[in-house]
């Protein structure tokens, strides 16, 4: 039955569904899986101006401190018997032993590469999920590829645009929200069909700090403070409910992500033909440094992690 | 009046061994007024390539905009960084494109490039490329320049001699003129530094 | 004949403007408020041709006002500058030019500098400690240079801009009258009346 409205994004189901934009949603599916951890870090703190805001134009009554991306410091203590304390204690400890302080703050994108052939040209050829929008954004694709080269395109015209009018970077939120909007004009009017790309967008600005947003198809978007997309990506997400936590550092979240994704993928062992992986940080000076790992250096990065693939067992 | 002498300002760029200097004047005028001693004409196009933009105060901001732009989306596309020869290339065609409505700036530029070979370039406000070997100049102080680079410059001179010989250049020009001066700064590009240094200038 | 001084201090920025509006040898009104105030800590003073004036200034303010509705954050100084010349810009080679000149500054809250912003109807920016438009600037920018201090409080601040209006007064052929002043600081702008520096309440 639903065949009569499958063509045309221009039109509702009879149940309100718009069959194109959620065949996009499946078509991303099968893509390649994206991991994005938020590491706050111990001094989140981002810029907000005096809060008692009373400002002449605001129209919001919170003024400009209004802000729901920045997640809380601190996990909740609900009541625990001694036991649970002291287990609690001893995998802090052990984590203080595998990563220890000062612990950095940044985001973390890990993605798992689908086109893999050891003919293909590693350290010349381009990115295929991670890409740099701009000095303070890094963005991971999942789906087409051609849709999110013509995508990741026009975020990066955007983010020059801004910069060009206002001489500073675009705020993340705006890139995000500048992309989706174009998202969204696909699945109403145009006739044409949906962009088959979801995306996560990794950025620093002064206004928010650390900024995790994740946007499908239909144009919507969230922000996370860990999420996934891409094929397998309810496993993902359940791991990564379980495991982070509010006060995680950049060291653990690397190695977090890059065990969610040995979880998700289809071999048990990782190597760096396979995987793409990069961070966002800031330096001493409080500029955004977006850093998309070698080969070389996810290699070395498993190698600590112990996930490394054991040399030389595996057939063609 | 012509409106590239409304601001007033000044650029002087040389090639010395294995490194380049690149100068201007921070004069900010309205006609015969000063308004800011303290306006840089110089910026970064990437690490080791450096452009100077004198003339029209106003499309010295646009063009610095639009090439920031530009060198921006390059270093993304293309995953490394603009080569001077290259960039040159980038600011000629950014002119041209406004061949019946141009901007009015007349860059000089100076970078290494990959190979560690030091390279100058200047243009006119229509993107007129000029490769110059030794040093270009630009600006309402650019007749007084070439008279001392000409008779300054030699070849070959190292980063500390250049830097001597493209300030005494750019300070005595600039004094000649009454629409640049009220300071001075000179970047010397090395191929694994660069060094950034304001002059002791007259402030009249 | 307009005149407009911006002073910067340690820790304020200081806007005059006079306050006449004329038109050949008749003054219409003499108590024209050419400056607007443009976010918590920014105020725009405007001079130039009339009717392109108020437009402009209004049109800076409302869309500084929609940008601050729209992303939930008010804009930075520098980044409103960079805007403000933006339009300028690309107003110069239009069909008609706006043929407004700006002093745009105020408090930034991020790093609690003032920031002054000279702003010509060409898209001319200079970042200045102190800067005047219009034929003031050739009586009182000297005054400025001698006097101006970039850690001066705000009684020091307010000495030197009555330093510049009595130079006018004395040596300019046209009496402007009164002078609106406003400070900008870390508590948000505020009109004060120059001869007793106190806060004046508005009507």
């Amino acid at each position: 039955m639903s065949r009569r409205y499958d063509s045309r994004t221009t039109i509702f189901s009879p149940e309100g569904r718009l069959y194109q934009v959620e065949y996009a949603l499946e078509s991303i599916s099968h893509a390649g899986t994206v991991v994005g951890i938020l590491a706050p870090g111990p001094s989140a703190t981002p810029f907000v101006s005096a809060p008692e805001v009373s400002d002449a134009m605001a129209v919001d009554s919170e003024g400009a401190a209004a802000s729901s991306s920045t997640p809380a410091a601190g996990s909740s203590t609900p009541a625990q018997s001694a036991a649970a304390k002291k287990k609690e204690e001893e995998a802090k400890a052990e984590r203080e032993k595998k990563y220890p302080g000062p612990q950095r703050a940044g985001i973390v994108l890990a993605a798992e590469k689908k086109v893999t052939s050891k003919l293909l040209e590693k350290e010349k050829g381009s990115s295929e999920k991670l890409f740099l929008v701009n000095g303070n954004v890094i963005s991971g694709v999942a789906g087409y590829n051609a849709d999110a080269n013509s995508l990741v395109s026009y975020a990066r015209n955007a983010a020059q645009s801004h910069l060009s009018t206002y001489n500073e970077d675009m705020p993340v939120e705006q890139l995000v929200q500048k992309v989706c909007d174009l998202k969204q004009g696909y699945t109403q009017f145009g006739g044409l069909r949906p962009f088959g790309v979801s995306f996560l967008f990794a950025g620093h600005d002064p206004h928010h700090a650390f900024q995790l947003y994740a946007s499908d198809p239909s144009g919507n978007y969230s922000g996370w403070k860990a999420t996934c997309i891409g094929a397998n990506n309810s496993t993902a997400q359940s791991l990564l409910r379980q495991d982070y936590r509010d006060d995680i550092g950049l060291d653990e979240s690397l190695g977090l992500a890059l065990k969610v994704l040995s979880k998700t993928m289809d071999s048990t062992t990782l190597d760096s033909e396979k995987l793409e992986l990069s961070t966002l940080t800031i330096d001493e000076a409080g500029r955004p440094v977006a850093h998309i790992f070698k080969p070389a250096e996810i290699d070395a990065l498993l190698e600590k992690e112990g996930l490394k693939k054991a040399p030389e067992e595996t057939s063609a | 009046m012509s409106i590239m002498e409304l601001n007033g300002g000044s650029c002087v760029a040389m090639v010395g061994k294995g490194c380049v200097a690149i100068a201007c004047d921070l004069r900010l005028g309205n006609q015969a007024l000063t308004i800011a001693c303290n306006h840089e004409k110089v910026f970064a196009a990437t690490e080791r390539t450096y452009y100077g933009l004198p003339g029209l105060a106003s499309d010295t901001i646009t063009v610095r905009d639009k090439l920031r732009q530009r060198v921006n989306l390059y270093a993304m596309k293309e995953e490394r960084t603009i080569e001077p020869e290259t960039f040159a290339h980038l600011v000629s065609s950014t002119l041209y494109e406004r061949r019946f409505g141009p901007y009015f700036i007349e860059p000089v530029i100076a970078g290494i490039n990959v190979k560690d070979e030091p390279f100058i370039a200047a243009m006119d406000l229509i993107g007129c490329l000029n490769f110059a070997k030794d040093f270009v100049v630009s600006g309402t102080a650019s007749e007084k320049l070439f008279g001392m680079a000409e008779s300054l410059w030699e070849p070959d001179l190292e980063a500390e001699d250049l830097f001597e010989t493209i300030s005494q250049t750019l300070l005595n020009a600039v004094d000649r003129d009454a629409y640049s001066g009220w300071g001075a700064v000179v970047w010397v590009i090395e191929k694994d530094k660069v060094t950034k240094r304001w002059l002791k200038a007259r402030m009249d | 004949m307009e005149v407009s001084f911006g002073i910067t201090g340690k820790d304020f920025v200081l806007f005059a403007s006079d306050t006449s509006a004329a038109r050949s040898i008749v003054r219409m009104k003499s108590n024209e408020d050419k400056q607007k105030v443009i976010g918590k800590h920014l105020v725009m003073a405007y001079s130039g041709e009339p009717g392109d004036t108020v437009q402009f200034a209004e049109y800076v303010e409302r869309n500084l006002r929609l940008y601050q509705i729209r992303n939930h954050l008010p804009l930075r100084p520098s980044s409103a500058a960079s805007w403000t010349r933006n339009q300028l810009a690309t107003s110069l080679r239009s069909r008609k030019p706006y043929s407004v000149n700006l002093l745009l500054g105020g408090f930034d809250p991020t790093n609690t500098t003032p920031e002054l912003y000279w702003i010509d109807y060409l898209g001319t920016l200079g970042v200045v400690p102190y800067a005047a438009h219009g034929y003031g600037a050739y009586f009182a920018l000297s005054t400025m240079d001698r006097w101006h201090k970039p850690d001066m409080n705000l009684e020091e601040g307010l000495d030197l801009l009555r330093k510049c209006v009595d130079e006018l007064e004395k040596r300019f052929i046209v009496n402007l009258g009164e002078f609106t002043v406003r400070v900008a600081d870390k508590d948000g702008v505020r009109q004060v009346n120059l001869k007793s520096g106190e806060a004046v309440v508005p009507v």
